[in-house]
């Protein structure tokens, strides 16, 4: 009875990652270029963003929340945009890179809360 | 006053180490003297912990900035309710909370089971004891409320998000869940540890269990709420590990909840029944874990700091401690009933608990894959929402089905001719809202109309069963209706009181299917006067408004809404903007719901930006259903206290089934 549960549950398993592939490779600024195809990236914003996101796009740039790396991606996304959007704040945006500029996925960003439960700080660069 | 917290729960600590140690040399040695003072020991560790936690509340209410963490978490404008619940605005007073319920479950549990299971109970007291010990270690050790400092002037305040009534309850509450699995688990090892394996654990934690699966329930409910209404995003529930931590213990609870009828009726599946309770307890601590280690990326991502580290050696412990135990007395645990047939009330107790647990690991699977997959491959890779929504839909809509064929199918063995009898009526209501719903155009979401179906079935499986007992009770007493059906309530409170809460989960299901499966959206930027439509709404701009507040400027679109010609009147949606510490205010979406109380549906407009011409770009939801998700939580509440409000004629029942000392009168 339940190893037949458990092989039905592997068969639902496999059945899904065969239809739907695996997840999305969540990858840093610093690590994206030897990437091809859709992946989350997850960064923090610097630098003053440009245009508008209901229009041609939003363009910022992203780099390594930790470490010493100075890769900075630029970014291009269209869609809503959250609260908390704003240089300093650690973002996560889904996308794929194109001729050096992340292209995102339109409304896939979520930004991560300042620290939710802490004190609000001011976001250091 | 810092000393006096710091001492207090040093001696917490004391007292905790003692119950453990000495309490498991008492029930080693069988001494009874000693077993007494153990508990003692874990009673006076809640009044030390409160003694801390009122040092605490009090350095808030005082604003007394000298203590690093009042200093961090408030300040001195702070509302007078917030000042409160800052108190578990962060990691150590978190802990602390956690701690004071731990404590207090602890001390309640083993004083209302002082007379009654006594040979249990004297080893619940060291593992509960244990349990302390690991907490109260951390607040001593590693994360102390109370450090001090050279008092600032001013605190830094609460984050604005926080200083909202939904998150001074949703905190607590979910901690009320999380600690209080804490309490069956203790049981269930105490079970194990004396030998004592017989259904007598699960008698006196049913409601503990109860208690604790509420509170993670409402607890749940209330952070989706708050998410509906402040973060602003249009959705409830995001797949987010954290919020997934919370949800796996509450799926491996429900399971629990269910399993364990079966091994109080027919005596049978009580090696699972300790895993179930293992795991959720261990679950529960994961959920800590995910929360405080920063190991997966959360969209809350809360102070990040090496006590991740203590959890995962917590984990460990628990992980282990209960496996060694289960396996030790798995001879004990065998039971002599077996399943007489796959269709039966007991078979369908275990395809639901089946499908929990696999949903249970599924979930646990996708938050734990993006850490595995770095261990093994290098490589994060993180799964998303169509993870989630496929395992949900796939092992959710099953549960969903067998809510309604459970309670009315027989125990041990059900004919194929009683179940005809018994589900016609339900498969029709079913079939026919089926077809219906087709007709109006439900087809465009497949899943969304297999839920109405299904959730029809249920409800109507559940109402029959209300009208046959309350008929039933009529027959014999020739009370009215709603007299007869109080008491056919009052007499089965556990049954209908589950009944209640299944009629939650349907109310849940319908509003989650209505949201997410039905929902239009239109968007687009506005000049005044212009006007978007959707769903037959129109919503038209008619300009903005300033307004400066002590805290924050406030920045609102004033908008009206009609639907169908007809004026429904007016609506705001715009943006606060709060003045904190650093270069650029905190900005925070504040959407404009207006909503239909006879069908449920909600229009939702999010004001996205506020362009320089006093143009704004709104982005408007249409959500049909989803405000039975927040009446989905007050019947949820509404039948757990029916099956939970005490009940003297059980107590009798059990109390003819045990005697005084609280060994079984009649072996089962």
């Amino acid at each position: 009875m339940i190893a037949l549960s458990i092989a039905a549950v592997l068969a639902v398993f496999l059945l899904y990652t065969s239809i739907a592939g695996g997840g999305t490779p969540s990858v840093k600024p610093s690590e994206l270029a030897g990437h091809q195809g859709n992946v989350s990236l997850v960064g923090q914003v610097i630098g003053r963003p440009v245009g508008d996101a209901n229009e041609e796009g939003l363009r910022f740039r992203l780099r390594d929340v930790k470490g010493a790396a100075r890769t900075a991606v630029p970014v291009v996304y269209r869609g809503s945009v959250p609260d908390l959007f704003a240089p300093g704040r650690d973002l996560v945006v889904e996308g794929e890179l194109r001729n050096g500029v992340f292209v995102a996925t339109p409304g896939t960003m979520v930004t991560k809360c300042p620290s939710k439960y802490t004190a609000i700080k001011p976001s250091a660069p | 006053m810092a000393e006096l917290g710091r001492a207090a729960l040093l001696v917490t600590l004391g007292l905790c180490l003692y119950a453990c140690v000495v309490g498991s040399v008492a029930a080693l040695t069988r001494r009874r003297r000693l077993a007494l003072s153990a508990r003692n020991a874990l009673i006076a560790a809640f009044a030390s912990t409160a003694v801390a936690a009122g040092v605490l509340a009090a350095g808030f209410l005082r604003s007394d900035f000298s203590f690093v963490y009042v200093a961090e978490h408030s300040s001195r404008s702070l509302a007078g309710l917030y000042k409160l619940s800052a108190v578990w605005g962060g990691q150590e007073g978190s802990l602390l909370l956690w701690l004071l319920i731990l404590t207090g479950y602890a001390a309640l549990a083993v004083w209302v089971n002082r007379n009654r299971t006594r040979d249990l109970v004297v080893w619940v007291t060291p593992v509960l004891g244990g349990i302390a010990v690991g907490f109260s270690f951390l607040l001593v050790v590693v994360a102390t409320p109370f450090a001090t400092q050279v008092a600032p002037a001013d605190g830094s305040g609460l984050n604005p998000s926080l200083q909202n009534p939904y998150m001074t309850a949703h905190p607590p509450f979910l901690y009320l869940g999380y600690v209080g699995l804490a309490v069956p688990f203790a049981f269930a090892m105490g079970a194990l540890l004396s030998g004592r394996t017989d259904e007598r654990w699960i008698v006196a934690t049913r409601r503990w269990t109860l208690i604790a699966w509420t509170a993670l329930g409402i607890g749940q409910l209330l952070g989706s709420h708050w998410a509906y209404v402040e973060v602003g995003w249009g959705g409830f529930y995001a797949w987010d590990p954290v919020e997934n931590a919370a949800l796996m213990p509450f799926l491996a609870a429900t399971a629990f909840l269910h399993s364990v009828m079966i091994q109080e009726k027919r005596g049978m599946l009580k090696v699972w029944n300790v895993v179930l309770v293992s795991l959720a307890f261990c679950l529960s601590i994961f959920g800590t874990f995910l929360t405080r280690s920063g190991v997966v990326n959360s969209i809350h991502s809360f102070a990040q700091s090496d006590i991740g580290a203590w959890f995962l050696a917590f984990i460990v412990i628990a992980v282990v401690f209960s496996t060694v135990m289960i396996i030790w007395r798995l001879p004990l645990l065998r039971t002599t009933t077996r399943l007489e047939s796959l269709v039966s009330r007991e078979a369908v107790f275990l395809y639901n608990n089946l499908l929990l647990v696999a949903l249970c690991l599924t979930i646990l699977w996708g938050v734990a894959w993006p850490i595995l997959s770095e261990a093994v491959r290098g490589d994060s890779v993180v799964v998303g929402r169509p993870y989630f929504d496929f395992f949900l839909r796939i092992f959710g809509l099953p549960l969903l089905l067998l809510m309604g064929v459970g309670p009315l199918i027989a125990w041990r063995r059900a004919s194929l001719r009683g179940l005809g009898r018994t589900f016609f009526w339900p498969a029709a209501v079913a079939v026919v809202t089926g077809v219906v719903l087709l007709l109006l155009g439900a087809g465009s979401s497949v899943p969304g109309l297999i839920a109405y179906t299904f959730s029809a079935f249920v409800l109507a499986a559940i109402g029959l069963e209300f009208v046959r007992g309350t008929r039933a009770r009529r027959a014999l007493s020739h009370e009215s209706w709603p007299v007869a059906l109080g008491s056919l309530v009052g007499r089965n409170r556990r049954r209908y009181g589950g009944y209640t809460v299944h009629v939650a989960i349907v109310l849940f299901a319908i509003g989650v299917a209505g949201a997410s499966a039905y929902d239009s959206v239109v968007e687009g930027r506005l000049t005044k006067g212009e006007a978007l439509t959707v769903s037959g709404y129109t919503v038209r701009y008619q300009g903005l408004t300033e307004t400066q507040t002590d805290h924050a400027t406030e920045v609102r679109a004033l908008l009206r809404v009609s639907r169908n010609g007809k004026d429904l009147g007016g609506l705001e949606a715009g943006k606060n903007a709060y003045r904190i510490a650093g270069p650029d205010p905190q900005v925070s979406s504040e959407v404009g719901i207006r909503t239909n109380y006879l069908t449920g549906e909600d229009l939702f407009v999010i004001p996205g930006t506020v362009y320089e011409d006093g143009s704004v770009y709104f982005r408007i939801f249409v959500k049909p259903l989803v405000n039975l998700l927040w009446l989905a939580g007050i019947v949820f509440l509404f039948g757990s206290i029916i099956a939970l409000w005490p009940d003297a004629r059980e107590q009798r029942r059990l109390a003819v089934r045990y005697d005084e000392a609280g060994s079984p009168v009649r072996g089962r």
